[in-house]
């Protein structure tokens, strides 16, 4: 299920080193709109812990560019992804980095078979599962 | 003879039932929290989901009830995850924040989803609607609770009115640790606030940008628990971060007054007397703060870095 894996087999290194840079580019933006040079945000107070701001910027900075190659592997168009992670804390965009293939994705409840399909009819009848529309 | 074989095919289903879903087929009992009352938010809007597109059809059912200007189209186009056909909570949130709402998680119970439909809002859930070993996630919105009839009402996928039975519903729920949220007005609180967690997610609106809501946010928190320093002191930072000098050194100062030890409101306040110009009113700020007892080596390390920094526009300043 490692999507993301086979998007790295390079068909078109240009195009990518070129959707890099967008990305560059747009999340630079996003820097420069809410972080001033050594001015300490709320949630440093909130967490009780002041990190060593630089580091944590380089860090988060790589982040934000691996879930971006990430949520592109998984379908979502290049120039959506910019504005999806501008939107997550650091903390989201680590947590999302490592669980982006197993997090539970909510879609919807329908496209079973066969022997599945039976188990289900009996746990929904004993008001285990909640599938069908009306048992 | 008939009778006696119904019955132990139906004991047959049940026990095969349990196992299946490995031993949680028994009873959960259902609480609805203390005085409970049937609660129907009958204006929550229903948008029927496309293929896979719950989380963006329920997004936009919680996010319209509070007044949020963004449309279903944006919404798929911000948290639908093709190659995973569904959505991410992370991206539920994220998007949520992006129509300039506050998404805060309430604690996974049916008291506190009563408290928030009493409050008038209804509540996005993920549930697991099948089991551990056969997931089928899914988000949907609880509008309504009837206690009597023990039901719990859902604008969920096409179905404009699901009622579930609440043990049922309860099951589906808790297999996603029971998670739910409210999105918040930057001029509402949840039923029951959890102090902390409430302010994490302010924080997390300020982190990515939205400080105008952010800002009123705080506002609202300051006035909820005005003994609390963290609202006005997320206050003061939003007023800096949108370039408002003067109302940014007013809240540092009240917050400087009540905290004389606030190492980070003074370094905050050093800068925005510097975005004012007042060089040497700034360095003095850092030195106070530098010459305070334990401090940490880490804030000890940014307060030095913010003396270098604005010492060094002294020498570019013209007198």
């Amino acid at each position: 299920m490692n999507a993301n894996k086979i998007a790295r087999g390079q068909p078109d290194r240009f195009r990518r080193w070129v959707m890099d840079i967008v990305i560059f580019a747009l999340l630079s933006m996003g820097f420069a709109q809410t972080s001033q040079a050594g001015v300490m945000g709320t949630q440093l107070a909130l967490e009780d812990g002041v990190r060593q701001q630089q580091i944590t910027k380089l860090e988060d900075f790589i982040g934000r560019k691996d879930v971006s190659q990430q949520l592109q592997a998984l379908g979502v168009s290049p120039e959506l992804v910019a504005a999806r992670v501008q939107n997550m804390t650091d903390q989201e965009v680590a947590a999302l980095h490592d669980r982006i293939d197993t997090d539970p994705a909510g879609g919807d409840a329908l496209a079973l078979i066969g022997a599945v399909f039976l188990i289900l009819l009996i746990l929904e009848v004993v008001g285990v599962t909640d599938i069908f529309k009306s048992v | 003879m008939r009778k006696r074989a119904g019955t132990g095919f139906c004991s047959g289903l049940f026990s095969l039932a349990a196992l299946l879903a490995g031993g949680c087929a028994s009873t959960t009992a259902t609480d609805f929290g203390a005085d409970p009352a049937a609660v129907e938010l009958t204006s929550t809007p229903f948008f029927p989901q496309e293929r896979y597109q719950c989380g963006p059809a329920a997004l936009m059912t919680v996010l319209s009830y509070s007044g949020a200007t963004v449309t279903l189209d944006e919404l798929v186009a911000n948290v639908y995850l093709p190659a995973r056909e569904g959505s991410l909570q992370t991206e539920i949130i994220a998007a949520s924040r992006r129509a300039e709402r506050i998404p805060y998680r309430i604690d996974g119970s049916l008291a506190s989803i009563s408290a928030e439909l009493n409050a008038g809002r209804p509540v996005l859930v993920l549930q697991n609607l099948g089991v551990s070993w056969f997931p089928r996630w899914h988000y949907a919105v609880v509008y309504g609770i009837d206690p009597d009839r023990n039901l719990v009402r859902l604008r969920s996928g096409t179905d404009a009115n699901r009622t579930s039975k609440a043990g049922t519903f309860l099951r589906t729920w808790r297999r996603s640790d029971n998670w739910a949220i409210v999105v918040l007005r930057p001029d509402e609180l949840p039923a029951n606030p959890d102090r902390l967690e409430y302010f994490s997610s302010i924080s997390a609106l300020e982190a990515t940008g939205h400080l105008t809501t952010a800002n009123q946010a705080w506002r609202t928190a300051r006035a909820r628990w005005p003994n609390d320093l963290l609202p006005l002191f997320g206050l003061a930072n939003t007023e800096l971060s949108q370039g408002n000098l003067v109302r940014a050194e007013q809240h540092y100062l009240e917050l400087l007054v009540r905290e004389p030890t606030h190492a980070m409101a003074r370094n905050n306040l050093a800068y925005t007397l510097a975005g004012m110009g007042r060089i040497p009113e700034a360095i003095q700020q850092l030195e106070t703060a530098l010459k305070l007892p334990d401090l940490r080596p880490a804030v000890a390390n940014e307060l030095q870095a913010s003396l270098d920094e604005i010492s060094s526009m002294r020498s570019f300043s013209v007198d």
